[in-house]
């Protein structure tokens, strides 16, 4: 039977605003109802028409309050995912869905938004959430930590070789360098500026780690035959999975050890490809969370498109990338070279991909798989589709 | 302070007392960590804290070079590691004593004294581990 989410929603729209850090022209809220109204003009869709919000990972802009500047006449339905991190992107569709699928809510906007002079450093309200006495006494008290310490464990205990990230690093820049939108545009990336860059938590040196920028991103999900009706292609959500399992998750590192040095994905994996049908092999295109590189790579892992044995064939640089690679991943750049609005850009690339919008087009691409903030207490993935296979 | 009065606090009051606490289920002998009142595996709420000797393995560690916030008590660089309890499976949180910057190896044996950790306002009890 097939799964009441699969190919019954699409998203319509959307809109994404980028800045430098502390370099937003507007105050946060702005920036975002600018997404939203980005988002609504693309796919000819009347603003005062959104029903309902959905964000993930502490964003401040409570739905409710986007109504005037919007001229929205009716909320029927606002939400967030649970947790800190980015684990929650992903599912903040299925939340969306769930809206649309139940007669709640007809058209939903998921969003996040970050502009530091209005909401803080990120990192800081990730951490707020895990903060304790046992990691601040230890000196722990940041995600670049928190994940350098179980990217030790990945290549020291599980054999992963530490060169792998480079080519995942250097793939992120190769897009990066050729989208307009990204930080990296125009960009030669040289290897070498990763290898001399600071180190800020062993193994990760600065441009291991992704760095927070200002702006915000929309997208308009409503129900599939809705999305037909309007401006764009629809891009179909074709599945989409939260959660964790038992030994995972705030456990003060006290995860089963199998699970220690993965990004949480197993069981969030196993129940999106079961719902869907697909395989990794079905896969076309990933857009890819990576906070860190490393923990990139254990959500490859996790996702079933290598192994701790099998990473060093697969996540090579010639193999990641739009032009010619099995597994294009990140095709705008990621958060490491398009810009890290708490990883919504990869959402928004999810579509523009699947539309044959991408700065980086991959041949042919029908699906393409987004995976949240690896890591997370609580994580998710979905898949989306330009068709409904 | 806030650490002496969630479900961990006798963990806390041990390290006061120079003593490492941690909590096993009375009814089916499993170690719990983050400590609970009630035992996810058997049910019971009669949770007993043992205490054991301060003897562990390398369980995972980084070496911290950034300041970030919030470190400004410790020297750079510093070296956190998750220490596995002997005898118990159970991992804590702690840091090591790293003068000659050695990367420490997993499954390394590690031996603990009771050490201090400055942040803000506040002195936090930690274990500071030592290569044997």
């Amino acid at each position: 039977m097939t799964h009441p989410l699969y190919g019954s929603t699409a998203i319509a729209g959307v809109g994404l605003r980028q800045y430098k850090r502390g370099a937003s022209p507007l105050p946060e809220r702005s920036v975002l109802v600018d997404a939203i109204l980005a988002a609504c003009a693309e796919a000819g869709f009347d603003p005062a028409d959104i029903d309902g919000f959905v964000s993930y990972g502490d964003d401040k802009n409570e739905p409710v309050r986007l109504m005037p500047e919007l001229g929205i006449r009716e909320l029927n339905w606002s939400a967030a995912v649970w947790g800190g991190g980015g684990g929650g992107i992903a599912g903040a569709f299925g939340i969306a869905a769930s809206a649309i699928l139940s007669g709640q809510a007809k058209a939903v906007v998921v969003f996040r938004a970050l502009v530091e002079g209005s909401s803080g450093r990120l990192s800081a309200a990730v951490m707020a959430h895990h903060l304790n006495d046992h990691m601040l006494a230890a000196g722990v008290v940041s995600p670049a930590q928190v994940c350098a310490i179980r990217a030790n464990r990945l290549f020291e205990h599980h054999g992963v070789p530490r060169d792998i990230v480079e080519d995942l690093v250097r793939a992120s820049y190769h897009h990066g360098s050729r989208n307009p939108e990204a930080v990296a545009y125009g960009q030669t990336f040289d290897i070498e500026a990763l290898r001399s860059s600071r180190l800020i938590a062993e193994p990760f040196r600065l441009f291991d780690c992704s760095r927070e920028n200002d702006g915000a991103g929309a997208l308009l999900l409503v129900s599939a035959e809705h999305a037909r009706s309007l401006a764009k292609p629809p891009v179909y959500l074709l599945g989409c999975a939260q959660g964790t399992e038992a030994g995972w998750g705030d456990l003060l590192d006290n995860d089963r050890e199998d699970l220690y040095a993965t990004a949480g994905f197993r069981s969030v994996a196993r129940n999106l490809y079961a719902q869907t049908g697909l395989s990794p092999a079905d896969i076309d295109v990933v857009q890819l969370y990576e906070n860190f590189d490393a923990q990139g790579v254990m959500s490859l892992i996790d996702h079933g498109f290598c192994s701790y044995e099998s990473a060093a064939e697969v996540i090579r640089f010639d193999n990641l990338i739009a032009d010619g690679g099995k597994l294009p991943v990140n095709t705008a750049g990621g958060n490491l070279a398009q810009g890290f609005i708490h990883g919504i850009g990869l959402a928004v690339e999810a579509v523009r991909q699947l539309r044959g919008e991408s700065s980086n087009p991959v041949a042919g691409a029908r699906t393409c798989l987004l995976a949240g903030g690896p890591g997370s207490p609580t994580v998710s993935s979905a898949i989306f589709g330009n068709i409904v296979p | 302070m806030s650490h002496y009065r969630g479900e961990d606090a006798p963990y806390w009051q041990g390290l006061a007392e120079g003593r490492l606490l941690l909590p096993r289920c009375a009814s089916c002998g499993r170690w719990t960590w983050p400590a609970a009142h009630r035992c996810g595996q058997c049910g019971a709420t009669d949770m007993r804290w043992e205490e054991l000797p301060m003897r562990a393995s390398v369980f995972a560690w980084t070496r911290t070079w950034h300041r970030f916030g919030l470190t400004e008590g410790l020297e750079l660089p510093f070296t956190s590691i998750v220490a596995e309890i002997d005898g118990c499976g159970i991992r804590l949180y702690g840091r090591l004593t790293d003068p000659d910057r050695i990367d420490p190896k997993i499954g390394e044996p590690l031996t603990g004294a009771i050490g201090a950790t400055r942040v803000g306002d506040e002195t936090i009890p930690t274990i500071l581990w030592s290569r044997l």
